[in-house]
Parts: structure tokens; sequence; C-alpha cells
């Protein structure tokens, strides 16, 4: 860039770029750090690191796959709490902080110091105004403790509230549904266990003393007997022994609070793909349903004696918990689906998408210097730039790979695949126009734009809170046009997102004068564009074609008029209508440019905002904050408004001068 | 298409100009961003009006023109349907992008991908006029050889003789859409002694008793009924049409007015002249030439989820007596003689294990069913040539700027 820059332009764009950034930095706060204050828990006691590593590959089949406990406890507790750590104190002062795996450990096994923990996250106080709990912030964290003594109302209004369609309901209703559905939730987890930690009274068996408790392994073993005296029972007509029911009666409650919430234990049967909670383990011994009593009775064995041995030590548990996982992933592996667990809990530890926006924000730190400094300097930061953004790119392709890995599919299934991956392509898409251009315009655009998606993308998931690596239903689960249409549409949208971004700078630097009328600068950025108007063309066009031929196959029309569909479709006109309109001298470098920043809206329409529509075959069933993308539409009308003018002022400017030079040349020639 | 200016316009003759205006970028240009607007207005009201009705005011032939909706709302703007807009980019591309486009290398790619677009619009456009589609629900154990049409209702009109239908005779339901407000039409039937005259024709209507529910706008009221107008259902294919008929004799007198109705549960029977004929109002029967016979069908989904994983029927084509096993699941239809069965769904949907189940097949004729994969192909080769045309000569120019600089 050129060093005759307009000084008042630099510093609109610059406060401009840091007004964006502040946003980011506050947003990526907010997005990770606990709200609310530091929750005292007085005997809390930090699990060791040997014992949260045993749990955290434990095996447990969740949403149609088996994934390592680590991830279920991430998203249970991303649900709950919104967010993936909390911080507790202890009666010393010290504080802990919390992951996912320790705090479903905590709720699993220390149910005690679980229902002390600030797992719930109500965002609007009125809910808990409702139900008579003691209210802190108008936005805070609560723990089980605090809300339990409003369950029943809650439960009430929940009840009231969800015949009330999803649409219609206001955002304390809304939350109000589900404060309940999670702390139903956590109700199942906190009482899971209850089976082996108390086990079965024997009525009457303490003959001058208390009554003697048994392990409900131990009384799966005399089902045989059991049953036949039900059987008897139910024959002869007669009533069932009184201590006998009561027995039956503790082991049908046992086993129907571990019925649901974590199903841990593989079928030894490879035919059978559903896995059994504890609760039907032991249901169907007792019921005699089993084919396999043994196993069963094993498994609950090894349970109950890790659960107990939390009262010995931490030791005695971690070996027994060990011992019970050898277990389960020696049956696991024998089914095939223990393969990718450990990859799974070292995606999720390593937070590749977290790194990379580290990455990113020192790249575009160091693209602001790189832009706004000459000389050395400038082109110090303009290598730190590129490193950066290399290797922000390169953790996002590497966290890509590995999701690809664990799922067995192409990268994009769900909204969330797209983000990051229309986040990675559109950096490297970036990167690529920076090795033709070499005018460092994208470059610095480059980690920018990765920063934004890749917030966008952790935004997402926190507000989906449910794990994208889930299986895809039916109809989508083809590798072949999962890895052909869905891969070329979301590089088109890659591409169109962009032209639109470099067109911001163009607009920018420009219309502030940024560039102190370098036209080499401008005619590369209008080349980038062009390009990239051309690269969306191709790629919306052959996708939408192919996810055309898809519908083809799959229901037997070519074009559906399905809104997701109708997007993709727009992008191709739009782009196409840009391509005829500037070979066709409709439009110039201006109109160009401001065109271009527009498809930012048609590809944010096609993207995200035809899923809130609620109609179609793409519908993802979301209804809520649909004013983010308003903003952003509004935004992007903004910047196209603010190139207008600017093309208007240079326009009169232009006029102004060709009659100034008019009247001299008249000036002269009388 | 070439680019055009206003000093080379001058001086051609009409024809030219003509050719120039239809041939040119401003029209393509234009098209785009019309059919852009269509597609964005129609993806909006479909919300509120479904799908059908929506595709049928913004892309049907006999929509040339249109005044949109926005959130329920009238936008007072009239803009022209989409059929025909697409029809101008059909006549501009070949224009512009097939005859008058530079004949060169350089172009050789935007040529065949114009080319493959113009062909992929025509497939189009067949499939708009000569598409049919319809379901078949087979039960398991159950062979079927016709599909119901999703939308058209039909009359259908036969003798009864020896607890047997004899032969059906069909109005389709292009001669009864147009059958409101006042017009009536006289069907006469080779083999049926009587004409049926059928009039007030409504396309979701419910027949509801009089002193239920009285009329409210002077409907006609026969056998103590009357055809109650619904607003149409956004799943266009859940409407029952409705409409009166009377029968008339050869000597020019009619019968009273009755009711034919898609929500009856049986069709209308009629004497005359010792001799009984039905008469139906339903859905369109659509006859293949060959029996489907499902041997089972099979749902699977992820384990402990209700998240579908797999459906597939395995059936048994026969034809001519002779039975060929085949298998229909998601993703993989059976073409066979120009029809194609896809998977659509399946039930009972509270069916337990064990249960019998049936499978619903979506029945596509469609003489254009592999165009738009052609021509995907064509396109794709075209713009991936003018696509690295454009990229080899601009790094081409890139690195001969750099060897100059140096």
């Amino acid at each position: 860039m050129q060093r005759n820059q307009s000084k008042w332009g630099k510093w609109v764009l610059a406060v401009i770029v840091l007004g964006a950034f502040v946003l980011v930095f506050v947003n990526m706060v907010i997005d990770n750090m606990p709200k609310g204050e530091v929750q005292k828990v007085e005997n809390y006691v930090p699990w060791e690191k040997e014992t949260i590593e045993a749990v955290e590959s434990l095996p447990v089949q969740d949403g149609g796959r088996i994934k390592p406990l680590s991830t279920f406890a991430a998203f249970r507790m991303l649900g709950a709490h919104g967010a993936r750590s909390m911080k507790v104190e202890d009666k010393d002062g010290v504080v802990y902080k919390l992951k996912p795996t320790q705090w479903l450990m905590d709720t699993l096994f220390r149910p005690h110091l679980a229902v002390q923990l600030p797992t719930f996250r109500v965002d609007n106080s009125d809910v808990l105004k409702a139900i008579g709990v003691k209210v802190k912030g108008k936005r805070d964290r609560y723990s089980y403790l605090e809300i339990e003594p409003g369950f029943e109302k809650l439960e009430k209004l929940a009840q009231t509230y969800e015949p009330i369609e999803k649409k219609e309901r206001d955002p304390v209703q809304q939350q109000t549904i589900d404060l309940y559905s999670n702390l139903r939730d956590y109700n199942v987890l906190l009482s899971y266990f209850a089976f082996a930690r108390n086990g079965v009274l024997l009525q009457g068996s303490g003959a001058e003393g208390e009554d003697q408790r048994v392990q409900f392994s131990a009384l799966m073993t005399t089902s045989e007997e059991i049953m036949t005296q039900v059987r008897a029972s139910r024959e002869s007509g007669e009533a069932l022994n009184p201590r006998l029911e009561t027995l039956l009666q503790q082991v049908f409650d046992g086993a129907n609070f571990a019925k649901f919430g974590l199903f841990m234990l593989p079928p030894k049967d490879e035919a059978e793909r559903d896995w059994l909670s504890a609760g039907q383990a032991i249901m169907g011994v007792v019921a005699q349903e089993t084919a396999d009593p043994k196993t069963s009775i094993d498994d609950t064995v090894s349970i109950e004696m890790a659960v107990q041995s939390m009262g010995v030590s931490e030791k005695a548990f971690r070996d027994h918990i060990i011992e019970l996982k050898e277990r389960v992933v020696k049956r696991a592996e024998a089914r095939g689906e223990y393969k990718h667990i450990d990859m799974e809990v070292s995606y999720f530890k390593r937070d590749y998408f977290l790194n990379a926006m580290v990455y990113f924000l020192i790249a575009s730190v160091s693209a602001l210097v790189m832009w706004g400094v000459g000389g050395l300097p400038s082109k110090i930061a303009s290598w730190v730039t590129a490193v950066s953004t290399v290797v922000a790119a390169t953790y996002c392709v590497v966290a890509i790979v590995i999701r690809c890995i664990i799922m067995e599919r192409p990268p994009v299934g769900n909204l969330y695949d797209t983000v990051i991956f229309i986040a990675t392509t559109g950096v490297i898409f970036c990167l690529l126009v920076e090795l033709m251009s070499r005018k460092r315009f994208a470059l610095g655009l480059a980690p920018i734009m990765g920063t934004m998606l890749i917030l966008l993308a952790r935004r997402y998931e926190l507000g989906d809170a449910s794990d994208h690596f889930n299986p895809l239903v039916a109809v989508l689960d083809s590798n072949f046009w999962l890895a052909t249409h869905v891969i070329t549409i979301s590089l088109g949208y890659s591409a169109g997102l962009l032209s639109a971004f470099l067109s911001l700078v163009y607009v920018l630097i420009r219309g502030l004068n940024l560039d102190g009328g370098d036209k080499d600068l401008r005619r590369s950025l209008s080349k980038a564009v062009y390009g990239c108007i051309c690269l969306t063309v191709f790629l919306s066009l052959v996708g939408t074609v192919l996810g055309g031929i898809w519908a083809n196959y799959s229901w037997g029309r070519f074009w559906g008029w399905d809104p997701k569909e109708n997007g993709a479709l727009m992008i191709v006109l739009w782009t196409l209508g840009i391509l005829h309109a500037r070979l066709g001298g409709i439009i110039k470098e201006w109109g160009l440019h401001l065109a271009s920043l527009f498809t930012a809206c048609v590809v944010a329409f096609s993207w995200w905002h035809v899923n809130f529509l609620g109609v179609g075959l793409h519908n993802y069933g979301f209804t809520g904050k649909a004013g983010i993308i308003w903003t952003f539409y509004g935004s992007v009308m903004g910047v196209i408004l603010l190139g207008a003018f600017a093309m208007l002022i240079e326009y009169l400017d232009k006029q102004q001068r060709k009659e100034k030079s008019a009247a001299s040349v008249k000036g002269l020639e009388a | 298409m070439e680019k055009t200016s206003d000093k080379t316009a001058k001086g051609k003759s009409p024809f030219m100009r003509i050719f120039d205006f239809l041939s040119g970028f401003k029209l393509a240009t234009a098209t785009f961003l019309v059919l852009l607007l269509l597609t964005w207005l129609a993806t909006l009201e479909q919300i509120d009006h479904g799908l059908f009705p929506t595709l049928q005011k913004y892309f049907s032939w006999q929509s040339p023109w249109l005044i949109p909706e926005l959130n329920g709302k009238t936008i007072p703007i009239i803009l022209p349907g989409g059929y025909y807009v697409c029809a101008i980019l059909l006549v501009n591309m070949t224009l512009g992008g097939i005859i008058r486009i530079r004949k060169g290398w350089k172009q050789a790619g935007n040529l065949i991908a114009h080319f493959g677009i113009i062909f992929m619009l025509l497939g189009g456009g067949v499939a708009h006029h000569f598409e049919e589609r319809g379901n078949m629900a087979v039960g398991e154990g159950e062979t079927s050889n016709v599909a119901e049409a999703y939308f058209e209702y039909v009359i259908e009109i036969s003798e009864f003789k020896d607890e047997e239908q004899g032969e059906i005779h069909v109005v389709r339901g292009e001669y009864l859409d147009d059958l409101v407000a006042g017009k009536s039409r006289i069907f006469d039937f080779e083999g049926i002694p009587f004409g049926l005259e059928v009039s007030g024709y409504l396309k979701n209507a419910q027949p509801v008793a009089a002193v239920e529910f009285a009329p409210s706008k002077g409907e006609l009221i026969t056998d103590g009924y009357y055809l109650l107008e619904r607003d149409s259902e956004v799943e266009t294919e859940r409407n029952m049409a409705g409409a009166y008929g009377r029968l008339v004799y050869s000597d020019g007198k009619k019968s009273p007015p009755f009711i034919l109705a898609g929500a009856s549960f049986y069709p209308l029977s009629v004497r005359h002249e010792d001799k009984v004929y039905v008469i139906n109002m339903r859905k369109r029967l659509w006859p293949m030439p060959f029996d489907v016979k499902l041997d089972t069908f099979t749902a699977e989904f992820h384990p402990g989820t209700s998240r579908p994983a797999k459906f597939a029927s395995d059936i048994q084509r026969i034809e001519n007596g002779q039975s060929s096993p085949m298998n229909i699941s998601m993703n993989e239809p059976m073409r066979y003689e120009g029809f194609t069965f896809f998977q659509a769904s399946y039930g009972p949907p509270d069916a337990k294990p064990g249960d019998p189940m049936y499978s619903v097949f979506e029945v596509v004729k469609n003489p254009s069913d592999k165009w738009p994969e052609y021509s995907l192909y064509v396109v794709a080769f075209g713009m991936l040539v003018t696509f690295l045309t454009k990229l080899g000569s601009h790094l081409g120019s890139l690195s001969k700027k750099r060897k100059n600089a140096a």
C-alpha cells in the first residue's frame, strides 16, 4: 500500500476493525468463561488425573453411536451448564476448574458433592422466580440443591407450556421447559448408580440389630428361585411372601433408576445392536429374559465394586473402574465398536478449533500491523500473519480429517460441519488468492475471516449443545453424495463469502481512500473478486445440480423447490447475473464490488436463513435467534450503502474536475 | 453473447436490433434477476400457502403473471411467471450463448456450458409437461399394480353387475378443475345410457349435514347434505375435492343433484332401467404394466434412537408370470420400463415388532429423468474449461508481469 493514505480514512478503518476485534474478544470470553460467581463446595476434593484418564475413555452408546464417556459428558454439560468447564472453591479457598468428565464423575459417583455444583445455567431469573426459588443475578448458574425445592412447580409449569407450539412460546416459557428437561435428565444420572451404592435391604434379616443389605448382583444369582416363587404364587393365586414382595419392589426401583441415562454394557451377541444400561442388565436377569445372565451378573458385580470402592480410596476406585473398563472394552472391540474412542477423547482434549482461533487472532492483529505500518515492521508482520494463518488452517484441516475418521463419512453432514468446513476452505481460498495476487489484502483477510467463522462455529455449538458426530438419518446417509453434492455446495458458499469479504476490503480502501488511489491494488482486488464469483458460479451450479440428481435418486424428483435447494439456486442466479452484467458493461468496478457484497446476503439466506423457515426437507428444526441473521443483512447493506455513497462522491468529484478542466480549456482558448 | 454498443446498434435493421436485444447480456441479466426474485418470493410464500399452490402460482405455464405475497401481505407489483421467464432465458441463451457468441478456443468452454444449460432447461420443460407421479402402498404379502396420483381428483363411473365393476370410465381432473362459479359440463360415456352433469367443483370440500351446520353461503343442499368449502391444505395432497352431479337422461331430463366427494367412504350407486351404476370421486389410479408384491419391509434405526438408519423393501416384480426379486431402499430406487419406484414411507406408524407392515413407494414416470445428469456433465465440463482457461491466462500474465518487474 502506498504511503500517502488518507489519515481520517485510516482512523475510521482502525476504529471499525478494532471495534470488530473487541466484539470478537468479548464474545470469545463469554463463550469460554462460565457465568456467575465461583461456587463454594466446602468439602470438594479434586479427582486425580489417572482416575479421570481411566474414566474418560469408557465407551457408552448414545445418540445412535458408541462414544467415549468424555464426549457424553461434554454435551450433557454443555446442554445444562452452557459451557465446557465450571469453577468451584473448597473451604480453603482453593479454586478448581472442572471439565466435563470430572463433572460427570461427580454426578455419577459422588452425588452428595455433585448436587452442590453450579450445573444449571438460567438465562432469565423470572424462570426461577415463578417456581419460588431464591434468585441470584438475572443470568446465573445454580446448583441442583438450589433449584430442587421448586422442582414440582417447575414440572407443572413445563407441562403447561409444552403444548404451546415452539414458535409461539416466549423465552421464559421455553427456558422453563429447557430447565425442567435438564433437571430431569440430571436426576437420572444422579441416581443411576444408586442400586450399587445402596444394595437391597433384607427385611427381618437382622435378628437383633439392623437388617442386612445384599448386593443386586447377589440377588441376580438367585433369580431362578425368586421367579419360581413368583410363578408359584401366580399359579396358586396365593399372595406373595411380603418379604419377597418388598425385596422385589426394591429390585425394580433400583433397576428403574438405572434404566436410562447411560447405556454402557455392550451385549455379547453381535446381532444385538442396542447396548444395555445397568438397569436393563439387572432386569434382564431377574425377569429371566436374557440368554446370557452370567455376563450381566459379572458386569453388575464389577459396577458395584467400583461404586462401593469410592468409600475406600480413590486408588481402589480407579482399579475397579479399570477392571470394569477392560471388561466392557473387550466386548466393544470384539464388536468393532471401540476403534475410534481414544482418537475421539484426544480430539476433544486438544480443542483444535480453539487453538486455531488463537492463531487466527494473532494473525489478525499482525495483519493490522502489516496494513498500518510500512517498511520492515510491515514485512515482519506479514510473515507473522502468514505463518500464524497457516498454523491455524493446519489445525482446522487436521481437526476436520480426524472428524471424518471418527464419523466414517465425508466432512459435512450437519450445520456445524458446514461452518468449520467453510471457515477452513475460505481461509485456504484466501491464501490461494494471496499466492496469485501478492498484494497482502487476501493475506490479512484470511485470519479475520477464519476468526469470525470459527467463532460462529463455537457459538452455534454452544447454542445447539448436541453431538455433531451423531449418525445421519437414512436419506442423508450416502457417502458418495455427501462427498460430492454437499462438499461442492459448501465450497460454493465459501467462495461466495470470500468474494464478499474481498469486496468489503475494496469498498473500505477505495471508499475511505486508504490506498491513495493505487489503481494496481484496486485492479488486483477486482480480478480476485471476479475470479471468486466465477468459482462460486461453478461450484454452486455443479453442487446444485448434483443435489438435484441426488434428490432424483432418493425421492424421484430432480427439483422439489425445497428452501435449501432454492437458496443454492439463488446463489447461482445472482452470481450469473453479476457475471453477465459485468460482461455486458451494465456494471463497472464499483458495481461489481457492491453486487459481490450482496452475495454475502444471498449466501447467508441459503446457508442459514432457510433453516429458520420451518419448511422443507433440509429444515434443521430450530426457530430462535433469527435476529442475528437480520443484523448480518443490515451490516452488509450498511457497507453497500457506504460504497454506493463513496461511488456517488467519486462520480460528482470526477464531474466537477471535468467541468473545471473544460472551463480552463475554454479560458485558455479565450 | 457479445458486448454491443449504441454506436454499432444504430445502423442495424429492426430485425437485427430485435436479435441483439434477445441475445444480449442485458436480457440475460434481467432474466437471472427476475428468476432470483421469483425463487426468493416462492420460497417465502410456500410457508403460508404450501408448496404445490405456490409452484402453480410462480412457475406453472398457466401462470403468465403473478402478484406476490410476503408474510401473508400482498406486494403491489406484477411479476412475470417463472415458466415464461425460463422460456425467455432459453431463447436468450440459444441466440446469445450458442449462435451469437464469438467462436474460438477461448469461448469453447462457455459454448459447451451454455449448451448444457439449454439442455437442462429443456429437461425441466419436458418434466413440467410430461412427468407423472403418484404413490403405491402395498402391505407385506400383498400385490398391487396401481399407483395413486397425489393431486388429481377424477370421477369414475361404471356399471355394477354380478358383484363386479364393469368397464370403468374416467373423467380426468383437467375437465373438472374449471367447473366453478355456476359452470357445468355434461360428460357422456360409451355404454352408459345417461350423461353425467358436473358442477360446483371445489378443490377441498367436506360433505356436511345441513341440520348440524347450516350453510352460510347459500350452498346447494341435497338429501340434507351440502358441500362445505375448506381452505386449501398447506400439504395440498391432503385436499379432498367435491362437486355436485346430476344424471342427464336421453330425453334431456335430469335427476336430482347428488354430491360427489373425495371424502366419501363409498362410491355413489344409482339405478337406471334395472341396472346399477357406481359413480365415484377419487384420486386418479394409475395402472402399472407389472405387479409389485411386497415380501418384507425392514426399518432400521440407529441404536437407542428413533433416528432412521435404513428403510428397505424386498419385492417381487411380476410381469407375464415371471417374477424377479428386487430390493428398493433409500437412495436405491428401482428403475424399470420408464417407471421409477422410490422408497417413500411405511406404516403403520405404531407397529410393534412382528406386526405386518406396509411400504409406500413413490412412482414416477419422467421422460427426461436422466437429462439433468447428462446436462450436468456437459455444464461442469464447459465451466471447468472456461475457469481453467481464465485462470491459466491470468497466471500467465502475472508471471509475465513479475518477470518484467524483475
